[in-house]
């Protein structure tokens, strides 16, 4: 345990640090520094500053998913190439020659894990800063950058009667733990809906053809299913602290999204269609959606030869 | 107590290491990693490259070029193919483990001539 509290020393002390600024600058602004909502507005503030921090990773990943557009025509040959066989060796096979096709281009649609990776230790650090409170607090020490005054007001810090140190699970008898309940739980129902929102829409909205019939999306869909066990388990083990974070998290996550799926679509997807119909109805020119590459004609001239443009929409009303 | 000795406690430990390390990873593939789908820039994934570094590279070195591979699987870099580098133990053709087989599929020769079906 003590090699884990090492590697997650520095994290808690950026942690703390963000939400005792965050904290102070509230209170700064007129805020009562004693109250839940101050320091649940430092929760908010470090999620920011986490997610704003990890912007340019999307960022190059859209940009990434933009860029496959390029290699459509060689990712359907080898398709092509293994249509209907669909024993392990040979999708083992097709996922090295698409690997080698996406180093070719120099795009890959995968993030990779390093998002999940960066998020984790902050994540475990915010865990045990805010799990530690109410010892931190008995015993009179302070955590990272907070001092143990900062620590005495959190472990005393309420929203609407629930402490936020707190957790369902672990304050049975103690006072407020109705109102811990039932804030869990709402939040257990906040996290999974918001993840299941996102989730839709990418699925409905922002997949091309191609995407959505891999076998990525039967994976996808599972994770649809599992991801809110994980948050209801979590939602009764933790405090409403890291609850709070937790939703915070997936709601920016969610707002992300709608904002990419509605400013920049996948190309082919149906998200994509609407986007031009949109600009088509107020006048605008059709931005290329598929990134500002110097291709763009050529893709151009591949599209009316493909088929009429009236047979997206058709497809479109199909699947709805 | 001599070198040999020395040399066989060691290679205990490493084939003891080895087994757990291989549980770990086999776990890891069947239950954490189908949960966020497939995300690995890279062929063989992470987990796959890992887990075939240590059959047949062994706990030390294999978990040496299991974290090598990790650092180089980051949003900058272009992926590709990556294979685990060859040498370590020996299999006889046929009762390779299967990780290995699954790490180097067979691709077959381009048919430009064949029909689209």
């Amino acid at each position: 345990m003590d090699f884990f509290e090492t590697i997650l020393l520095p994290f808690r002390w950026l942690v703390s640090w963000v939400m005792w600024a965050f904290h102070e600058g509230f209170t700064f602004l007129g805020m009562d520094a004693a109250s839940g909502w101050t320091w649940t507005l430092s929760i908010v503030g470090l999620v920011v500053v986490i997610r704003a921090a990890l912007i340019p990773v999307f960022v190059k990943q859209i940009k990434a998913q933009r860029g496959m557009q390029a290699l459509q025509p060689d990712l359907r040959k080898l398709q092509q190439k293994y249509k209907g066989k669909t024993d392990q060796l040979s999708r083992q096979a097709m996922t090295q020659e698409q690997m080698a096709l996406y180093k070719k281009h120099g795009t890959n649609p995968f993030a990779a894990c390093l998002p999940i990776l960066i998020q984790m230790p902050f994540f475990f650090a915010l865990f045990t800063v805010l799990n530690g409170v109410s010892k931190a607090s008995d015993n009179g020490e302070g955590i990272g950058a907070l001092t143990v005054e900062d620590v005495r007001q959190f472990d005393a810090a309420e929203i609407f009667g629930a402490p936020l140190s707190s957790s369902l699970l672990h304050g049975w008898g103690t006072e407020g733990h109705g109102a811990v309940a039932v804030l869990s739980i709402i939040m257990i129902i906040a996290m999974t809906a918001s993840q299941f929102i996102t989730q839709k829409q990418i699925m409905a909205k922002n997949m091309s053809e191609e995407a959505m019939q891999s076998p990525f999306m039967r994976q996808q869909k599972m994770m649809l299913y599992i991801l809110p066990l994980v948050f209801g388990v979590g939602g009764i083990n933790f405090p409403i602290g890291v609850l709070i974070y937790w939703t915070t998290t997936n709601l920016w996550t969610m707002v992300q999204q709608f904002y990419v799926i509605r400013r920049m679509p996948t190309p082919g997807s149906p998200a994509a269609k609407a986007l031009a119909e949109r600009r088509a109805k107020k006048g605008l020119p059709m931005v290329p959606l598929l990134g500002e590459k110097k291709a763009e004609p050529a893709v151009e001239a591949v599209e009316p030869a493909k088929g009429q443009r009236v047979q997206p929409q058709r497809k479109n009303r199909k699947r709805k | 107590m001599t070198a040999k000795d020395t040399s066989s406690v060691f290679s205990r430990l490493s084939l003891f290491l080895r087994a757990g390390l291989i549980g770990l990873l086999m776990i890891y593939r069947r239950l954490i990693s189908p949960l966020y789908g497939p995300v690995c820039r890279f062929f063989p994934s992470c987990s796959a490259y890992a887990l075939e570094a240590v059959t047949v590279h062994g706990a030390f070195k294999g978990t040496w070029l299991a974290t090598k591979r990790m650092c180089r699987c980051h949003p900058w870099n272009d992926g590709g193919v990556d294979h685990v580098p060859p040498g370590g133990k020996r299999f006889a053709p046929g009762e390779e483990p299967q990780i290995v087989v699954l790490n180097h599929p067979v691709i077959p020769a381009d048919e430009e001539s064949r029909p689209a079906a």
